[in-house]
């Protein structure tokens, strides 16, 4: 083991400890109150750090420190753009809904959003609608956000692929679960607090010695303007990518794997330089064995184009990170380094393309993936300017937070405290990884996501001893960004098994007691389902975790919100704009569920389509169906 | 129902009332935010202005006229301040940024009314 595992080791440690004696604290305070509303909502006494740290570290997830690093990686200054609504989020998301959202959880006694639904429009299937699809949602997101945790643990121990992951999943299962199911609400806030605070001073601490270490910023846009264009393949299945660098004087767009579709095929390179450039590739046909399936590896493809008397002058073939640390199989038996892996093409089209992208393209926009598909064209811009900002308010582990503080003056001083957290973050963010481009091997575009990690744990403990408990440090922050998320989704989904269907629906004269035991149990049980499903990850988190949040505001942001500021919203309303939301939002990322790209329609992302649509049919549902019940309009609206 | 002729003598619930004239505020805070960083940042930040062929939906840049004028040139490139932050990246975001969280402690300080959020007896 090196030392900076050892010294890793120890500020993981004392981090986890730190988190298990909160959770022990907390658990005291539970015997003291009214066990669900301290369990699930911490009595509703958060004050201003609180609030502002546990609503910010929880809308900073996984996705911030692995999906959105992997990204600014992969696109570069763009990603500017792509987080930019933040600079309003806050302000959009507590000022809008918080004074008046936590005023109607207290008239109604709510401490779950399906509770306010329920009560708010008076109808049960509305309340159970509600928890069904934010179990549905949150097991989605839980599954990537586990993974994030297991990647975290299994790079920054350096432990080995067969087995890194299966581990890293266990230690983050056993700590997240325990401490959670342990200390409820208020350890899942305290440990926000604690977590938000690594989160910040880390990459405070992280921007200069990124940026001086990749030699200051003028130069870091200087190397990546320089960098000849570059391909980095993304073929399915483990090791058999290649970094493909133009490194000749040719014009060529980029590579096509083809496949022959006939047995006994031999490996070829071609290209024809008479077609036009838009449309000249350089073509590479695998070879094939008798059953016709394609035999070749990236390090076939590597040697056939070297060997070419032309094209070998005008490539330089490398591999990315991880195809070079693979040596040995997990029977100790030594392998071929680099691309080992056979080229999988898709059955359907029998050929995958892959463009050259050239370093000015990491400088400005839209971005390009290496696919050739552009990254953040004018209606993403537009779309993710709403998503964050406006959307934001539609999550309910945000807007349960808002139903937790104590009065309207923590409010107005966690807006400051959250605006200011989130320009601290997500810019420093982006720079560090734009600089940490110029730092960092190829990564592939589904290894990228370890780019985080990969910055803590190699750029910085290279700089000598005196680092390495500073890198140690900065893997905490992601790894607290993915702990402050689970702990309050696993905490969302047994309260909607517990309080919504249990207590409410089911049996309503439930024991304190058993409520008691049926939390504590209800949230280990979630939370070991949530890890077996996650041993069998899904690739790219940050496109699961969009999809997640995409759906939570499609589903809730209408129904909550006209139900708080419209007297004319009825229960067919609101159920109308949650089904139809929710409908629209699965329908149009359902092609992603058959390995296709989600739906834009005009270029827009599903997220304004969705949350349009429940918006469009709760107001016309809830005027034909209109009005509201006398009663439920006094009761929010007027004061007796 | 004829609710009118009933609610009418109730007072309207004090929260409601500030949070829905606070809410038109920060949506208004939104709107400007977002017109000015997208449009700044579409026009002054990106090398190409139509979609890529392989991307998904038509052009919506084709709505605004000839935008292919705005496409960036690479050597055009300056970094404000010698921070080498890209210029459109500093105007676009980093600055409306500066400006937003000024914004917000003004809407906080001045705009935001405290309140009292429990019910009262009868509610």
């Amino acid at each position: 083991m090196t030392e900076t595992s050892l010294a890793t080791i120890i500020t993981f440690v004392t981090y986890i400890f730190g988190v298990f004696v909160l959770a022990a604290v907390s658990h005291k305070l539970l015997n003291k109150k009214s066990f669900l509303g301290e369990y699930f909502l911490g009595s509703r006494g958060l004050g201003s750090w609180a609030l502002a740290f546990t609503f910010a570290a929880t809308a900073a997830s996984g996705g911030s420190f692995t999906g959105f690093p992997s990204l600014i990686y992969s696109y570069g200054w763009v990603l500017a753009l792509w987080i930019a609504s933040y600079m309003v989020a806050a302000i959009c998301s507590m000022g809008v809904m918080g004074k008046r959202l936590n005023q109607v959880a207290r008239k109604c006694g709510a401490i779950t959003i399906p509770d306010v639904l329920r009560d708010r429009y008076e109808s049960t299937g509305l309340g159970l609608l509600a928890t069904g699809t934010i179990i549905f949602f949150t097991l989605c997101n839980l599954i990537a956000q586990f993974k994030a945790g297991a990647l975290i643990i299994e790079e920054t121990f350096n432990f080995p692929p067969d087995w890194g992951y299966g581990v890293g999943l266990l230690i983050f299962a056993v700590t997240v679960i325990s401490y959670t199911a342990y200390g409820g609400f208020r350890a899942v806030v305290w440990t926000d607090v604690m977590q938000g605070i690594v989160m910040v001073v880390g990459i405070l601490i992280l921007l200069p010695v990124v940026v001086r270490q990749a030699g200051g910023l003028e130069v870091v846009n200087q190397k990546i303007s320089n960098k000849p264009p570059t391909i980095v393949t993304g073929v399915k299945g483990p090791y058999n990518d290649l970094v493909i660098q133009l490194v000749g004087e040719i014009e060529v767009k980029g590579i096509v794997y083809r496949h022959p579709q006939r047995p006994h095929a031999n490996l070829s390179v071609n290209w024809d330089p008479r077609l036009p450039k838009q449309n000249r590739f350089i073509e590479i046909w695998l070879a094939t064995n008798e059953k016709g399936e394609t035999i070749s590896t990236g390090n076939h493809v590597k040697q056939a184009i070297e060997q070419d008397p032309y094209l070998g002058h005008q490539f330089k073939i490398t591999f990315p990170y991880d195809n070079n640390q693979i040596i040995v199989d997990s029977l100790g038996r030594s392998l071929e380094k680099g691309a080992t892996g056979l080229i999988n093409l898709s059955k359907s089209s029998g050929q995958e393309h892959f463009v050259f992208i050239k370093g000015e393209e990491f400088l400005f926009g839209p971005g390009r993936s290496s696919k050739g598909v552009s990254f953040h064209p004018l209606g993403m811009a537009i779309s993710f300017f709403f998503m964050w900002a406006l959307t934001g308010m539609g999550q309910p582990g945000t807007m349960l937070r808002l139903m937790a503080f104590k009065d309207s003056r923590t409010l107005k001083r966690a807006i400051l405290t959250v605006t200011s957290y989130y320009a601290l973050i997500y810019l420093p963010l982006v720079i560090i990884f734009v600089a940490a481009r110029t730092l960092l091997p190829e990564l592939t575009p589904e290894n990228s996501d370890k780019a985080m990690v990969l910055v803590s744990t190699r750029v910085v403990s290279n700089l000598g001893l005196g680092y390495q408990i500073l890198g140690a440090i900065f893997v905490a922050a992601p790894f607290a960004a993915v702990m402050s998320t689970v702990d309050s989704f696993l905490l969302m989904i047994s309260s909607g098994l517990v309080r919504d269907i249990y207590q409410r629906t089911i049996n309503p004269r439930v024991s304190n007691y058993t409520v008691k035991w049926a939390s504590y149990i209800t949230t280990v049980v979630v939370g070991v389902i949530v890890s077996l499903l996650a041993t069998q990850p899904p690739d790219f988190l940050q496109r699961i975790i969009v999809f997640t949040g995409t759906g939570f505001a499609a589903t809730f942001i209408c129904p909550v919100l006209l139900g708080i500021y419209w007297k004319g919203m009825t229960r067919q309303g609101a159920l109308s704009s949650m089904l139809g939301g929710f409908t629209i939002i699965l329908g149009l990322f359902s092609p992603t569920l058959f390995g296709g790209d989600r739906i834009d329609l005009l270029g827009l992302h599903p997220n304004l389509w969705s949350v349009g649509g429940s918006f469009a049919l709760g107001f016309v549902v809830s005027k034909w169906t209109g009005p509201p019940p006398k009663h439920l309009v006094t009761r929010y609206f007027y004061s007796k | 129902m004829n609710k009118n002729s009933n609610l009418n003598d109730l007072p309207t619930d004090s929260v409601y009332k500030s949070s829905f004239r606070e809410s038109i505020w920060i949506l208004g805070i939104w709107t400007a935010c977002f017109l000015y960083t997208v449009i700044y940042c579409y026009l002054n930040g990106y090398l190409t202005h139509e979609p890529h062929p392989n991307s998904t939906g038509p052009a919506i840049s084709s709505l605004v006229g000839e935008i292919e004028s705005f496409n960036r040139l690479p050597a055009s490139l300056t970094t404000p301040l010698g921070l080498g932050i890209p210029d459109w990246v500093f105007y676009g975001i980093f600055c409306p940024t500066a400006v937003a969280i000024i914004i917000t402690i003004i809407f906080c300080l001045f705009i935001y009314l405290e309140q009292d959020l429990e019910p009262t007896d009868d509610e």
